[in-house]
């Protein structure tokens, strides 16, 4: 078939549609990798067993468990101390075991939270399609891939069949113009905070975003995974990057790496990207030049400003808006704070350095640069957890574990821990956090718990001054060991 | 649900927009298995007596962007195992609308601006998504309802995504077994 110029998604799209009910209906797509964790998929596999079906493509399909498993070293084997926690993980040992799935199971050296571990392990892949029972399976995106969370019956659909359907999302572009580096310590996560904030948390409703620009490429391919990570909390279906020559290198050589990988390579070159004369269906324009770091104010993700700025009040805030007004009203009531206060003057009890979104190598190496030789605050309790085993061991490596603990910082074992309050890492009532997590929604990160999002490097600042710190100012030190 | 489909109830309302999964179902208890349980948790987050009220309540209303979040069906589950029959919306995040029409879990119901308005807590409505319309039976007003698309309808006409393919399968060996087809 003769193809007009295409964007990205649409070719990925393309290649994988099985078929398609009528001109606008859904289409059938092939999954080219389906990860699995212990929350989503139990319902899944039961009805599998109930209707005699099989996983079609055990090799296709990989399970990990990161969102109920303790991050508290040492307390990592069963029997767990939470019982359900307890039989939802053997749940899944005992599916994998019957249905023939590759685990990564508590025990294992690769264990890791699924976005991390997936590309980590050489899974993800560019081109492919990917399904999580996860929203936030739209990180793989940042290797070109077309990545995105399905809910439990799709994900015993995918395990059935290898197939999922969907309605095909329009392109959208957002185009991050300029360079990051003219501003030292503005990072990806700043980036992605003050999209969601400019576009709104359902700006890419019904959309795959594809980010580009010269920031784009300036990013590293771990930074990528941070902004494609939340492009669910700006409304859209999945985000996505063009593959270039550090996402090719990021995937070389690891565990499950294609052995024809290099012919791979060489036909993604000349495919995996927008066509110069292809057209969005909707585009945004942000000059990362602008950015400041964000931190967050409110109940969820758009609720952001600068570190610079006052909590806003609401009235302003909505703009005559009478709906946003009354959810920033609301969103302040929740968190406890003043319209007017600075951002800078809001004290902290805790600080998270970890999840999907910000748990990577080149995360941790970041929020060390604001910790080396200081100490956290008094009154301040403080976590690292890396996103995976591997992540864990390579900044032992580098001697980050050191730095953390130093400083006061608790140093953990790997899992989604105080990201979703699924696990014993848990916000009291009223305990305020600076976390590098992706949700500030109500009693997410614990009933009663107020969640402040921010950057590695400003969680890490914030941890050491009891407060969240404008990071352009402080003097680091050179964390790049 | 009565002969046409048409289903009536209480409304609970929820005068606001981005009502995400963590509060619809707070992330401790996602490793409920027991769905009468889970149900005692449905938004929690929000609302503590939200179960209470749904008993007599068949019908939640809200602003924008509802369910957006997390991937979880649990969701959808836990609302509709309150006696929720539908979820009347300016608009629904993408993988709740999803999980709703796949489990049959729930009816995700779009409405405008003028039907969102004109809706208060307690009013008894009814949803006659045959007829393309919500009528509030309290105040007498009736409002247009966006359609399904045409899958979605069928999905929930099927009572779900596993239903819909099974009919598929049997009506494409049914046509495979006419002669001369």
């Amino acid at each position: 078939m003769a193809q007009n110029a295409s964007t990205l998604f649409e070719k990925i799209w393309d290649s994988h549609e099985v078929l398609r009910k009528g001109a606008d209906g859904p289409s059938l797509l092939y999954v080219d990798r389906h990860m699995v964790h212990e929350v989503t998929s139990p319902q899944a596999f039961e009805g599998l067993r109930a209707n005699g079906r099989k996983v079609r493509r055990t090799d296709l399909t990989v399970a990990t468990m990161d969102h109920n498993v303790p991050t508290t070293p040492g307390e990592r084997r069963l029997p767990m101390a939470d019982q359900t926690s307890d039989l939802q993980v053997r749940t899944l040992e005992e599916n994998c075991r019957e249905f023939g799935v590759r685990l990564f199971g508590m025990d294992s050296p690769d264990q890791g939270i699924v976005h991390v571990i997936g590309p980590q392990l050489g899974i993800t892949l560019p081109g492919a399609t990917i399904v999580c029972g996860d929203s936030h399976t739209s990180t793989h995106g940042a290797f070109g891939a077309l990545a995105f969370g399905i809910g439990t019956s799709d994900v015993e659909h995918v395990l059935a069949s290898q197939t999922v359907w969907m309605q095909k999302p329009k392109p959208l572009e957002i185009m991050i113009r300029g360079s990051m580096s003219v501003q030292r310590a503005v990072t990806a996560k700043d980036v992605i905070l003050y999209v969601i904030r400019k576009i709104g948390t359902d700006g890419g409703a019904g959309h795959v975003a594809e980010y580009r620009g010269q920031a784009v490429s300036d990013m590293s391919t771990e930074q990528r995974m941070t902004i494609c990570n939340m492009s669910i909390e700006a409304g859209a279906r999945a985000g996505l990057v063009a593959p270039d020559e550090k996402t090719f290198e990021y995937l070389r050589g690891r565990t499950y790496t294609p052995e024809n990988y290099e012919e791979m390579v060489s036909a993604w070159k000349k495919t995996l990207r927008t066509d110069s004369k292809a057209s969005f269906a909707k585009r945004y324009e942000i000059d990362a030049g602008r950015i400041a770091p964000q931190v967050s104010w409110g109940t969820n993700p758009g609720m952001t400003c600068d570190v610079t700025e006052e909590v806003p009040d609401p009235a302003e805030y909505g703009g005559g808006d009478r709906s946003r007004e009354d959810s920033a009203r609301k969103a302040l009531q929740y968190m406890g704070l003043e319209p007017g206060t600075p951002m800078t003057e809001i004290p902290l009890d805790r600080v998270f350095i970890g999840s999907c979104t910000n748990a990577r190598l080149e995360d941790l190496v970041e929020a060390s640069r604001a910790v080396r030789g200081q100490k956290i605050a008094r009154g301040v309790r403080a976590m690292v957890v890396p996103g995976s085993q591997a992540v864990k061991r390579s900044a032992e490596e580098m001697g980050l574990d050191a730095v953390f603990k130093d400083a006061g910082f608790e140093w953990r074992e790997s899992g989604c821990s105080m990201c979703l309050g699924m696990n014993p890492d848990i916000l009291m009532p009223g305990e305020r956090c600076a976390s590098t997590s992706n949700r500030n929604f109500e009693g997410r990160q614990g009933t009663g718990g107020r969640t402040h999002l921010a950057s590695p490097v400003m969680a890490a600042a914030a941890a050491v001054n009891g407060h969240f710190v404008d990071v352009r100012e402080m003097d680091m030190q050179d964390g790049a060991v | 649900m009565s002969d046409n489909g048409a289903v009536t109830g209480g409304v609970i309302k929820y005068a606001r927009d981005n009502i995400d999964t963590d509060v619809i179902i707070p992330g401790q208890y996602l490793k409920i298995h027991d769905y009468a349980e889970l149900a005692t948790h449905a938004m929690e987050g929000l609302d503590g007596d939200f179960h209470s009220k749904a008993k007599n309540a068949s019908f939640i209303v809200a602003g924008r962007n509802f369910g957006c979040g997390s991937s979880r069906e649990h969701a959808p589950i836990a609302l509709a195992h309150s006696g929720i029959k539908a979820v009347a919306a300016l608009s629904f995040a993408r993988i709740f609308y999803r999980n709703a029409v796949d489990g049959a879990f729930l009816l995700p119901i779009e409405i405008g601006e003028d039907a969102y308005e004109g809706t208060s807590e307690g009013d008894v409505i009814t949803i006659d998504v045959k007829a393309g319309q919500m009528r509030n039976e309290t105040t007498g007003r009736r409002y247009e309802i966006k359609p399904f698309s045409e899958i979605i309808g069928k999905i929930i006409e099927a009572g779900g995504l596993f239903r819909y393919g099974m009919q598929q399968q049997q009506q494409q060996k049914q046509k495979q077994q006419q002669p001369g087809s």
